[in-house]
Parts: structure tokens; sequence; C-alpha cells
């Protein structure tokens, strides 16, 4: 069986080589992916929608109806490990034997660097969301950030008083409430009689704003729709899987 | 508000999911009426838009209002809004007969079932509705991380069957991506159409990166929809799933990705392209025939009711793989109505064996014995469900047969023929198995006194109230088998550019 699996395996990867005689050679200006659809991006992003990052542009507004699902996709993650975890057949016996393992008594060397640490964390957090059509950023890197600087808290004092500041069901609720700002904002577009998405409808609304400020000022706000959600998923991944779904003091 | 239709298919179950989550923090119970309320909406809007649609033709949603190949796009067609109408309509049932099934597997944990249940929902519908090929790989993520989360949440070897279903999901799915990169290099563009008209104005369509690609998405999917030698992972995720749940993966996970590869096979490859290569049809049609005689086999061995309609599933996706691969309209119409009488088969039969599982407490085949006199009304829709499987008429799985094996003697596939033929006897052995035990109850058993069998009653209102609707769509399906036959080979002449 083993042989059998490596011969497949083996010419598999013969096929990717041999395919990869016929791929457009390496940095090649004029390959289809350099010609076609990226050309239109690199002129017209900034005409179209008035943010300089067209990687934040075709990530929130050319293509932000994938996004959207990338978010229910990490939002998805969130509620399936506490559906699996915190819900799941529990022995308390099993949990014992494994072994959560007591709290170490706080450092007072570590606690009060994480207590400077923390809040130019989270400051640089909500910069790089902010921030994401200036810069490389957005609501994922920005996300991310901030559930580090809440996982961070939870390593130098413990579980307990991470929870205390972002309890489970907080957690949940911005999970929920990030996606129905993304979501929303798209829906307030259908609601003023254009597409799902189509953030530059939201001109009539949004005050001193025209159709292009309009599609960087919605991309700001779908933006702080990915960070809350992916902030407090993977805060809630993180404390679900540590305590093994019991969110009681682990590490 | 009608060109809004196309949106609101995806939109409805996902802001159901949203709304169904923020209520299970304050009020579960509240959780199943949003569900349903959602899937109920959804369906209303996908009848409109199939009606929509065959009256004035495919329908182009754009969303964030970028035109085609700039922005994502929706690509409605008669084919794929008669795919969201099975959807939405086996989703409903599956969903009509969760609470019951809940209740007694998963009590307390509905603040969690359904909105995963939206968002496989959302997914599913997304699959078939997107004209994107990398939308398309985002929503299938979707789907198969919510189907990973339910069906994990089972009992017994649920978490272990759940770790192949992730390893062997996550290995389809990159093989899918990897094979819209490939398109992608070669075309530079995302969106299907787009890229059939760049292969096919750059005469790109024979490069060798255009077949590999179209190669990798197949095994892609072919992992994705459990095609035999690729199967692994799913007999045992659906089985040891709870039984909400398979109710509601069952029917559809393995049709939508046979949607997809069609859809592929047509709309993006043409069928030229399939028959510029002579043994690529050939390849396609042995491996189908392994498939259908070793699922019918397995499943004739199996003793888990569950399991064994897994394995009848199984075989089930030979049938529409082989009947894709003789690429000609007439086996392309019985693999789109393979897909309409499959989804409302598996939903009654695996809706019967959730009845019969929950009736008796047993998920042995032995639940089974006394049937026909405890539980006459559940065991005959079951019975419907199985005759149909069979390939009796007037039910929907004859004519689905009829519609694959006359594409295969037009092509003069016989061994194809002759697997097809085989599927049918197992499958009536397999029925007798069953029908033996339920009807011919008097002769003693040791499993009677084992496992206290002829005691119980019939199955939950709940659960049997969608089981007989489905045994009807099984019936109906099939009476109606010839005007809606008639109407899919129009349409899929149409997408294939068959004259």
């Amino acid at each position: 069986m083993k042989v059998f699996a490596f011969c497949l395996v083996f010419v598999t990867g013969v096929m990717l080589v041999m395919t990869a005689q016929d791929f457009p050679a390496w940095g090649d200006a004029h390959s289809a992916p350099n010609q076609y659809l990226s050309t239109y991006y690199i002129q017209h992003t900034y005409r179209d929608t008035a943010v300089p990052n067209i990687v934040t542009a075709v990530l929130a507004d050319y293509r932000g109806f994938d996004t959207m699902f990338e978010t229910s996709v990490i939002f998805c993650a969130g509620l399936g490990i506490a559906a699996i975890l915190s819900f799941g057949p529990r022995n308390p016996k099993r949990r014992k034997r494994l072994g959560l393992p007591p709290s170490a008594e706080g450092d007072l060397i570590i606690q009060t660097t994480t207590r400077l640490l923390i809040p130019v964390t989270q400051l640089f957090a909500l910069y790089v969301i902010a921030h994401g059509h200036h810069s490389p950023g957005g609501g994922f890197q920005g996300g991310v950030i901030l559930a580090a600087s809440f996982i961070l808290l939870s390593l130098a004092y413990d579980l307990n008083m991470a929870l205390s500041r972002l309890s489970d069901r907080l957690a949940l609720l911005w999970g929920n409430g990030g996606l129905l700002i993304y979501a929303g904002i798209g829906l307030i577009c259908v609601a003023l009689g254009a597409h799902f998405l189509e953030y530059s409808a939201l001109h009539a609304i949004l005050p001193a704003t025209d159709s292009v400020m309009a599609r960087s000022h919605a991309m700001l706000g779908v933006e702080i729709g990915v960070g809350f959600t992916v902030m407090s998923m993977l805060f809630s991944i993180y404390t679900q899987l540590v305590s093994l779904g019991s969110l009681e003091d682990g590490l | 508000m009608n060109d809004q239709l196309a949106f609101f298919t995806v939109g409805i179950p996902l802001f159901g999911a949203i709304f169904a989550s923020l209520a299970g923090l304050w009020r579960a119970h509240w959780c199943q009426r949003i569900a349903q309320t959602a899937i109920v909406g959804t369906a209303i809007v996908t009848v409109g838009l199939f009606l929509q649609v065959n009256e004035v033709g495919a329908v182009h949603y754009q969303l964030g209002g970028w035109p085609a190949p700039i922005g994502i796009q929706f690509h409605v067609d008669p084919l794929n809004a008669l795919v969201l109408i099975v959807i939405t309509v086996f989703a409903g049932l599956a969903l009509w007969a969760a609470p019951t099934a809940l209740q007694d597997e998963l009590p307390g944990q509905e603040r969690f079932v359904y909105p995963l249940m939206l968002l496989l929902v959302t997914g599913l519908l997304g699959m078939t509705v997107t004209g994107d090929a990398f939308n398309l790989y985002v929503m299938l993520e979707i789907t198969s991380l919510s189907s990973y989360a339910l069906v994990a949440i089972g009992k017994g070897r649920a978490a272990v069957s759940c770790f192949t279903y992730i390893v062997m999901g996550t290995i389809g799915a990159s093989f899918y991506l990897l094979g819209v990169g490939y398109l992608y290099l070669k075309t530079g563009s995302l969106n299907m159409l787009d890229i059939k008209r760049v292969m096919l104005e750059g005469h790109l369509i024979q490069s060798q990166t255009s077949i590999t690609g179209f190669i990798l998405i197949t095994v892609g999917l072919w992992i994705k929809m459990g095609l035999f030698p690729l199967h692994g992972w799913l007999p045992n995720a659906y089985a040891f799933a709870p039984h909400a749940v398979t109710n509601l993966i069952a029917p559809l996970m393995t049709k939508v990705s046979v949607y997809v590869a069609v859809r592929y096979m047509l709309m993006v490859f043409t069928p030229d392209f399939m028959l510029a290569h002579e043994n690529w049809s050939d390849i396609g049609q042995i491996i189908a025939c392994v498939a259908i005689g070793a699922g019918s086999l397995i499943a004739y061995s199996q003793t888990d009711l569950k399991k064994l309609l897994c394995y009848l599933l199984v075989a089930e996706v030979g049938y529409m793989v082989g009947g894709m691969w003789l690429v000609n309209p007439v086996a392309f119409k019985g693999v789109i109505y393979h897909i309409v009488s499959d989804a409302a088969m598996t939903s009654c039969l695996f809706l019967g064996a959730a009845s019969v599982i929950q009736a008796t407490g047993h998920r042995h085949v032995h639940a089974l014995r006394h049937a026909a006199k405890t539980m006459p009304w559940t065991f005959a829709a079951f019975v419907l469900g199985f005759l149909s499987m069979i390939g009796v008429p007037p039910t929907c799985g004859f004519f689905s047969k009829w519609f694959l094996i006359s594409g295969a003697v037009a092509e003069g596939a016989w061994w194809y023929v002759a697997a097809l033929l085989f599927s049918s006897l197992m499958n009536a052995l397999i029925f007798f198995r069953l029908v033996e035990m339920a009807l011919f109850s008097d002769v003693a058993h040791p499993a009677d006194e084992v496992m206290d069998m002829g005691k119980n009653g019939e199955a939950a209102i709940g659960l049997r109230l969608p089981l007989w609707v489905s045994s009807l769509f099984v019936l109906g399906i099939g009476l109606a088998a010839q005007p809606f036959g008639g109407w899919i080979e129009r349409i899929v002449r149409q997408v294939g550019g068959w004259p």
C-alpha cells in the first residue's frame, strides 16, 4: 500500500513538474495574469475607489464578496470549535487525566511588561485596521493583532483575567456583530437600489461624499467588521482550546 | 426587486445564520424558528428565480456592481436554478425534521447547530449560484467547515470519522484551488465564462496547463463527492454524524459537487474538449463502473443501517460520474435528473433510517425487525425510497436509470450498462433482506431478545411528516419524468452547445 501511495505521489509530482514547462516565464510581464485584469486594477483602482492600496481595494471592494465569506469562514470556525468543545461529551475524569496545568504564580516582571505592551499593541492594531487603505494591513491583520493582545493578557495573568475583559459570550456577540457589519453594509446598498456590496450607492446617505469616496469609506467600515470578527473568534478559539472547552483556569 | 433575487438566494440563509447565532445568545429556542423561516424564504426566492430564468434566460448578478471579469458574478441559468430549488427543498425537509432529531441526540445545542446548518446551506447555494471559480472555492470552504463541525458534534466515533473527513476534504479543496490557480495562470481570469472565452480565443484549451488544471479540479471534486477509491471519508462521517446533520448533508453535499463537475464540463471546458481526448471518457467510465460495483457490494455486507445507506450513496455517485463521462446530451439529462431524484431518494432513505433508529434506539439493520407491524407508516415510506433505489417504476430511480442507460447505449458503453444493472440487482438483494426482517418477524430471531425489538411504536410525528413528504417527492418526480426529462434535455443541449 505504501509503495502504491508513493508511486501515485511520484506520478502526480512528475505531472506537475512537466506542466511547469508550459507556464509563462518567471517574471514575464506579458503573461496572462500580468496583462489582463491586473492592468485594469493598476490603472483604475485609484480612480474607481480613491484607495491607493490596490490589494485592499481588490480584497474589500472588487472581490468584497469573497472576503465577506472568508470572514464567515473564521466565524464558522469559532462557532464550530465552541460547539464541539463546550457541549461535546464531557468526561471529567478524562479531563483530569489530560491535566490542565495549575495556573502559575504571576511573575511581576512579565506582568508589568505586559501592562505596558498591551495598550501599544492594541493601538497598533487599530492603526493597522484604519490604515489598510494606504499601507499593508486591514481587518484580518488588525484583528489578529488585537486577539494576540488578549492572548498575551491570558498568558501573563491567567485565563479568568482575560475572560473578565472579553468573555466567551461577548466574543460570540462581537463575532456575530462583525459579520453583521460587513453583510449589513452590503444590504444597505441593496436597500438603496444598488447591487449587494455596491458601496458607491452609499453616497446617498453618507454626508459630504461622492460615489468614489463612498467606496473608500465603506471599505473602512467592512474592515472594521472583519477586525471585530477575527479578533473575537481567534480569542474564542484560543480560550476554548487551552481549557478544553471548560473556560476555566487553564494556562 | 426582481433583479435582486439571485443575491437573496445566498443572502437570506446568511443573514439567517447570523441572526440565529445572535438569538442563540439569549433565546436558544428561537434558533429553530429563525432557521426554518430563513429556509422557507429562500425556497420562495429560488422558485421565483427559477421562473424568472425560465422566462428570460440566464441571469447575471454583479456583486459590488463590478462587471464580470473584474468583480464577482452570479450566473443563474435554468440548470442551476433547478439545483437551487433541490437544495432548498431538501434542506427544508432536513430542518423540518431537525428539532425532533436533535431533541434526543444533542439537547441544548440548538444555538450552535442551527447557525452552522444555515451556513452549510449558504455555502451549498453559493457553490451552485456563483459564476466565479475562486468564489466557488470560498463557498466550498464554508460548506466544508460547517459540515466538519456538524459531523464532529456527534457521539461515539463521530470525532474520529470527522478527522478523516477533514484531512480528505482539505486535500480535495486544495486540489480544486490548485486547478483554479493553473487556469488563472493561463488565462488571467477567474470568471468561469471569461476563462472559457479566453481559452477558446487564445487556443489555450488544449495547452498542458489547462489540461492539468482540469484534471486537478476534477480529482478535487471527486474527493469532495466521494467517488469510490476516494470515498474513504464518506461512510463513517455521514453514518456517525447526528441524524439531523446526516439528513441535511447526505442528500445535498455529493449532489452539489456533482453539479459543479457538470458545470465545469459543460460551461468552462466544452464537451469538445472532453471528446478530444479519446481515452478520458473510457477512464472516467471504468472508474465509475468500479465505484458502482464496489459501492453496491460493500453496501451488501453492512450491518449498520446508516452505513449501508452511505455505501449505496457511494454507488450512486458512480452513476453520475459515469453518466457525465459518456459526454452526450442524453446521458447528461440522466445525470441532472439523477441529481434531483437522488436527492429525493437519499433524503427519504436517511429520514427513514433516522425515524427507525429513533423509534427503536438501535442502528443495526435488525432495528427494522417487526417494522412492518410496529411502524407501518414509517416503513412504507422507507420502502418507497428503497424501491426507487432499485429502480422500480414509477419511482424516480427508474427513470434516472432509464435515461442514463439510454445515454450509455447510444455511446455503446456496455460495461456501464452492466454496472447499472448489477447495482440494481444488488440493491434488490439488500432490499429483500431488509423486507424479510420487517415482514416475516414471526420467525424467532436472537436479535429480538437482545435488542428488545417489537415493542416500539411509530417514530415521532416530527420525523414522519418530512419522511412522507420526501417519499411523495420520490413518487412525484418519477411520475413527472417525461415532461421533466424533456425539459432538462432541452436545457442541457442549450448549455452544452449541442444541436
